[in-house]
């Protein structure tokens, strides 16, 4: 199993009087109370645990897009992923992802990571998303469009990257005559492509159908299991098996010495999380259009349960989390790994507004502890030592 | 008053029609809210106009086709229309989004219209006047915005909210996002294209609409060749809605009037 340390690399210093004065941590959160000197402090120190997470033997780095909110503060995913670039030498760089349909010309991103891919000398792994109902209304740009701009987007990429230019591209959406793109990618035929979901169906059968792993993202554990099997079937129908490498679950992820003192020490910022980080109201989400009818329908008659409602005991119940002792953690994720057969795990990172030294001791932890009996060669019980060594240096 | 709800092809598009009344043909277009729906209004205007009260494409029960993008859309789907029921030339009632498509008609084929009633048109925007956003509030939220008397909402408030009503409000949103989220409630090119429209124009405005607030009107009113513009008290964006006596009254004289005597001429 290979293993990535994501990070949203979060506002944490919401006022006090966030709960009561402020609707939602996105959009309408006013921008006077980001300070962009502690940004600067900020951004440094998540860039160092990102870069920790390499030497921690971390196979992969995520970053992601998400625009004016206090949740994640990386609008552009691909200037971190160049940070990074250049500071590492062997993980992935895995861009969870670019948000290609909010591009008004999608050229830019097969541009963006063809330079990255060249930068780092093939490392890139070049994840698609919608992007969330939010960032149509932070960007201007019409939900409505939302799933056909993607699905546009995707081929004008994949198409620049592979096809000779120049050639023409004339979509509903987007229009180019002589696209051409210098640099191109140094991976052949071009990089990874994933798509990491909250999965729609649609969704499912498009990454299917490309064969483009698909990582479940951030749902309940019962959710994760029910998209990965949709996406595993869907490959028996196009007549294939879904390797373990095509199949991701990513899930917020806290290790300490004991299950007691995991729970103490995450819970804080796993609400702050659920509660401040994704404070978005319905009609933000869910902007008209964003969803199909059918979604809401199904969304609706299900009755979920906004994590934002559920208590702490609630979220780890539901595996909106993975905590607890290396031991406990290592013999949940071995069942989760036998059961959804996944390839790919992204978790680590910063949970919320945890503070630096809390994510960095997980993080150790969770590289020095659980990653290593997930090992070719390891043995259940007793991880090979070359890797554990590895984790130390 | 008696109506038939009827479905009409439209070039192979099903389209929701409510009819009611006698005497010369009256097209009535439904705000963003509210299609499907015989109100008090359409009772009074019935009793001296064949009522046809369409639904929008994406509202109430008409499709929605997918080439269904924009505004144009929808005037050539109403030209349609008019061609499909055998009518030549008529007035136009349209409150907000159908006021807009009104004006649009208007615009495009100004020969076929005889005079337009617009309650709190959209289709225009004034700088630095706010609009209110359909599109990120709740619809408890908006439902405030568009009456000035929140209790006159009842009108059309569904009496519950299953999934289904909800699904069905979500579409119809989704459709007038379709339409109108960007730019918001306007398009660029109508202002300029404003002085083609030759039809009398009666302007009827809620003193208290604060979903496209007055100054809409009053700019409308200078940009048309031939309109007059009336407010009504305690009303809100809702016009025909809200205060449906006092509305109904204003069309109704001015759509009666013999022509010389007819609109904005005397405003």
């Amino acid at each position: 199993m290979q293993f990535f340390y994501f990070h949203l690399m979060p506002w944490p210093y919401l006022p006090r009087d966030f709960d009561r004065t402020y609707d939602s941590a996105w959009v309408t959160l006013p921008n006077r109370l980001y300070d962009p000197k502690r940004g600067h402090r900020l951004y440094n120190e998540y860039l160092d645990e990102l870069e920790h997470a390499e030497r921690l033997g971390f196979d992969g780095l995520c970053v992601n897009e998400h625009h004016q909110n206090a949740y994640g503060t990386m609008p552009s995913p691909n200037l971190m992923a160049a940070a990074l670039a250049r500071r590492t030498s062997r993980a992935k760089l895995a861009i969870l992802g670019n948000a290609i349909g909010l591009r008004e010309q999608p050229l830019r991103v097969a541009e963006e990571i063809a330079m990255l891919d060249v930068l780092s000398g093939g490392r890139v792994i070049s994840g698609f998303v919608r992007g969330i109902g939010c960032e149509n209304l932070s960007l201007g740009v019409n939900p409505t469009y939302s799933r056909e701009r993607f699905y546009e987007a995707h081929d004008l990429i994949v198409r620049a990257w592979t096809e000779p230019g120049p050639f023409t591209f004339e979509g509903t959406h987007y229009r180019v005559r002589y696209a051409n793109i210098w640099p191109r990618p140094l991976q052949r035929p071009h990089p990874p492509v994933w798509l990491p979901s909250q999965g729609s169906p649609e969704t499912i059968r498009f990454a299917a159908r490309h064969r483009y792993p698909f990582v479940s993202v951030f749902t309940p554990y019962a959710n994760a299991k029910r998209l990965l099997t949709e996406y595993k079937e869907e490959a028996e129908r196009l007549g294939y098996r879904a390797p373990p490498g095509q199949l991701g679950y990513a899930v917020a992820t806290y290790v300490a010495p004991t299950d007691a003192q995991a729970r103490r020490e995450a819970k804080p910022h796993l609400l702050w999380l659920f509660r401040r980080g994704l404070k978005i109201p319905p009609h933000f989400l869910a902007p008209p259009g964003y969803l199909s009818e059918d979604t809401l329908r199904r969304f609706l008659l299900a009755g979920v349960r906004p994590p934002s409602e559920l208590t702490f005991e609630e979220l780890e119940r539901d595996g909106y989390v993975l905590l607890g002792s290396p031991s406990t953690v290592r013999d949940r994720l071995a069942e989760i790994q036998k059961e959804l057969g996944i390839g790919v795990f992204v978790g680590g990172g910063r949970i919320g507004d945890m503070p630096h030294d809390k994510a960095k001791r997980s993080a150790e932890l969770f590289a020095r502890q659980v990653i290593p009996h997930f090992r070719p060669g390891a043995t259940r019980g007793g991880a090979r030592k070359s890797h554990a060594a590895r984790g130390r240096r | 008053m008696a109506y038939r709800s009827d479905f009409v092809e439209v070039r192979g598009v099903r389209t929701h029609l409510l009819k009611g009344g006698r005497g010369r043909p009256l097209l009535v277009l439904h705000p963003e809210f509210g299609a499907n729906m015989w109100a008090p209004y359409h009772d009074a205007l019935a009793a001296h106009f064949t009522v046809l009260a369409p639904d929008h494409l994406g509202f109430g029960q008409s499709d929605r086709p997918e080439w269904l993008e924009t505004i144009d859309d929808l005037v050539f789907h109403y030209l349609d229309l008019l061609d499909t029921l055998h009518v030549e030339r008529l007035s136009i009632v349209g409150t907000s989004l159908g006021g807009w498509i009104a004006t649009a008609c208007a615009v495009a084929h100004p020969e076929r219209i005889e005079r337009l009633v617009l309650a709190a048109p959209a289709g225009i925007k004034v700088d630095g006047v706010p609009r209110y956003d359909f599109f990120a509030n709740s619809f408890e939220d908006t439902l405030l915005h568009l009456f000035h008397d929140p209790a006159r909402a009842a009108q059309i408030l569904p009496t519950e909210y299953g999934p289904e009503v909800i699904v069905q409000a979500y579409r119809e949103l989704t459709t007038l996002a379709r339409l109108a989220w960007n730019p918001y409630l306007y398009d660029r090119k109508l202002q300029q294209r404003l002085p083609r429209v030759q039809a009398p124009t009666l302007l009827v405005w809620g003193e208290n609409d604060t979903v496209l607030p007055l100054p809409h009107g009053e700019a409308y009113a200078a940009l048309l060749p031939n309109a007059a513009l009336k407010t009504l008290p305690a009303c809100g964006h809702m016009v025909p809605l809200e205060q449906a006596h006092g509305f109904a009254n204003l069309a109704i004289e001015f759509l009666t009037a013999s022509p010389s005597s007819s609109a904005g001429e005397g405003a």
